[in-house]
């Protein structure tokens, strides 16, 4: 019994030692950060490996067929893709501004960037939602549900597929680091944060800029190169 | 304390990376657009070259890849490894198949095909 009301002692004094933040598994704040971001590092590798097979399939039937894919991609209107590349590169900007202020302990403006990035990040989502309903009004569908009077080729809905799987998924990408951000948006509010400790704010930020790196090369893919 | 080993990246540096990703991205769709005569066959390295340019500066800048530890680096790296190998080896595959011994060279057919004629030598 000695035994255990002194470790529980010992337990008291440990936390006594440390802030609330750092975790009991982890000997320093810093060692608990580094562990973080390599964790995010290597999830990031992760969904960059998820996305390369859409990306293999596309060169797969780029390379088959690449007179479809230069029509096809005609279909698609540049000028919203530009607006959306546009649209999440000011995402990335504001959330690495996020990322900035949080070091430096700016709550009010650690919170802004937070918002803003959420607030770009729905544009997105608005602009994708215009371009989708415009393409299901012209009944281009993904596979063999692809029925557009004005492009008829074979192996055409074949690009439509790799269009919508990908920008889909990357989309559902989109919608989960707007709750992600949001999150972490309410929790800056609260004051979860400070230049001690802002790991969340720094992985979420992270996940944010890759969702931007795939529709930096999503943009060209499907909507420039033909 | 933590704080003081984290590389702050200074804000006007982040801005300079911002609008170079802009330019690079109005550069990019203009030459999408534009005829480039005999230079056509440059349409897709250069989108492809100038997604790869404005992927780094988001990865060393807005991530902070540059100042952050090698190992995460590392991680990164490793994974974009092995997109090289899948994509080199797919296309190996697709691009030569049929060179070596006596394998099909018909790629996997769609619902489709019905509609089109087989193609000459088929």
């Amino acid at each position: 019994m000695a035994g255990v009301s002194e470790a529980a002692t010992g337990h008291a004094e440990a936390h006594a030692h440390h802030p609330p933040y750092l975790q009991h598994h982890f000997v320093s704040a810093e060692q608990q950060f580094d562990a973080a971001k390599l964790g995010m590092w290597i999830f990031l590798a992760t969904e960059i490996l998820l996305f390369s097979g859409m990306f293999v399939a596309y060169a797969v039937y780029r390379v088959w067929h690449p007179e479809v894919f230069q029509a096809a991609s005609k279909l698609l209107d540049w000028r919203l893709g530009g607006l959306n590349t546009l649209v999440l590169l000011a995402s990335s900007y504001t959330v690495a501004l996020a990322v900035h202020y949080a070091q430096l302990g700016d709550k009010k403006r650690l919170v802004q960037n937070l918002w803003l990035t959420v607030a770009l990040a729905g544009v997105f989502m608005v602009v994708k939602y215009f371009e989708y309903s415009e393409k299901f009004h012209h009944n281009i569908f993904p596979g063999g549900n692809y029925a557009y009077e004005g492009l008829q080729l074979p192996y055409v809905g074949q690009f439509f597929s790799i269009y919508f799987v990908m920008t889909g998924i990357h989309g559902l990408h989109v919608l989960v680091g707007m709750g992600v951000l949001t999150w972490i948006a309410l929790r800056a509010q609260r004051g979860d944060f400070s230049s001690e400790y802002y790991t969340p704010v720094e992985i979420s930020a992270l996940y944010w800029h890759l969702v931007d790196i795939i529709w930096i090369f999503l943009f060209p893919l499907l909507y420039l190169i033909h | 304390m933590a704080h003081a080993t984290h590389h702050i990246i200074p804000r006007p540096l982040l801005l300079k990376v911002f609008l170079t990703l802009v330019a690079l991205t109005i550069i990019t769709a203009l030459t999408g657009q534009a005829d480039l005569g005999v230079f056509n066959f440059l349409h897709v390295p250069l989108a492809i070259g100038i997604a790869v340019i404005k992927a780094s500066l988001v990865v060393l800048f807005f991530m902070g890849l540059k100042y952050d530890r090698p190992v995460n680096a590392l991680a990164f790296i490793i994974g974009l490894l092995m997109v090289g190998v899948f994509l080199a080896f797919t296309l190996l595959d697709m691009l030569y198949r049929g060179d070596i011994g006596n394998l099909s060279p018909e790629p996997i057919r769609g619902p489709q095909i019905e509609q089109v004629e087989a193609p000459a030598g088929h």
